[in-house]
């Protein structure tokens, strides 16, 4: 049996933070996207509480159906985002891109999810001036649209880019949007 | 033949948001307002750290997983309690 091999000096030093899997620059990215979202999703609660009859009925135009599909859309995007890194590291190219392009194509489908979603607040005259909630709910739901797109392109990218750490990163950032989304949707569609 | 972990964890995530919905349409007529938020915040809760755990990766870090599930527990149990808040208010 060989004796274990020494870990090199740097790795010694560096402690904790090797630990993370991944780009550290990816992390502190979550954790600031996180922090953002806490910020926001803890000031809407907060404002509820001067006004919780109001926020009750805001909350009454919106279709938490549609955003629970969408919570499916996105878990299984994220899903073949994460397959897709495994699949790569398995030296598996063209399944590992046609998962990326799967998670992809469900990232488009919450967009136009949303979009519908909207156009029937928008048809109804609502706007981010109608009550504090709307001003939250398009705050919140639409920064995080705009996560979603982003993290579209960023899978593009890396699908055209494909090596493991290039995928890994990439689909690190698609797990964030999911990750915010299912704290996201409980307290603005059910709790707000 | 074992699934992967990823596949558990789609599998487990589905569950966690199937249990959301019956959660929901229960609403607060079914529940108390704390239960009801309760419930809802501990399923968002399970949903994040398996995201953490294994699409993002952090099952091969524990004390990382262990850090993020303290601060998004503790963040759950701040948005339950502004939750349950205007039930206390004069």
């Amino acid at each position: 049996m060989h004796a274990p091999t020494p870990k090199p000096e740097r790795d010694v030093d560096a402690g904790i933070v090797d630990e993370l899997p991944g780009e550290l620059m990816i992390w502190v990215l979550i954790v600031s996207e996180l922090l953002v979202f806490g910020a926001g999703l803890a000031a809407f609660m907060g404002v509820r509480i001067s006004d919780p009859e109001g926020f009750a009925a805001a909350r009454t135009h919106l279709d938490p159906a549609l955003a629970g599909i969408n919570t499916i859309v996105l878990i299984t995007s994220g899903f073949l985002a994460a397959r897709s890194l495994e699949l790569r590291l398995a030296m598996k190219r063209t399944a590992a891109r046609l998962h990326l392009f799967g998670a992809m194509a469900l990232g488009c489908v919450f967009l136009a999810i949303k979009v519908q979603e909207y156009a029937a607040k928008v048809a109804e005259g609502i706007s981010t001036e109608t009550h504090p909630f709307f001003m939250f709910y398009y705050l919140l739901t639409g920064f995080h649209a705009a996560h979603v797109l982003a993290g579209i392109v960023v899978l593009g990218l890396v699908a055209w880019k494909d090596d493991p750490r290039t995928i890994e990163t990439g689909t690190a950032f698609w797990h964030m949007v999911d990750l915010i989304w299912v704290l996201l949707f409980p307290v603005i569609y059910v709790l707000g | 033949m074992t699934l992967p972990s990823v596949t558990l964890a789609w599998i487990a995530l589905l569950g966690l948001s199937a249990a959301t919905v019956l959660v929901t349409t229960g609403g607060t007529g079914h529940f108390s307002p704390v239960l009801f938020g309760g419930l809802l915040l501990l399923l968002a809760f399970l949903k994040a750290r398996i995201i953490l755990a294994r699409y993002l990766g952090l099952w091969q870090a524990p004390v990382w997983l262990s850090g993020f599930s303290w601060v998004i527990g503790f963040f759950c149990l701040l948005l339950l309690v502004l939750y349950v808040a205007p039930g206390f208010s004069p």
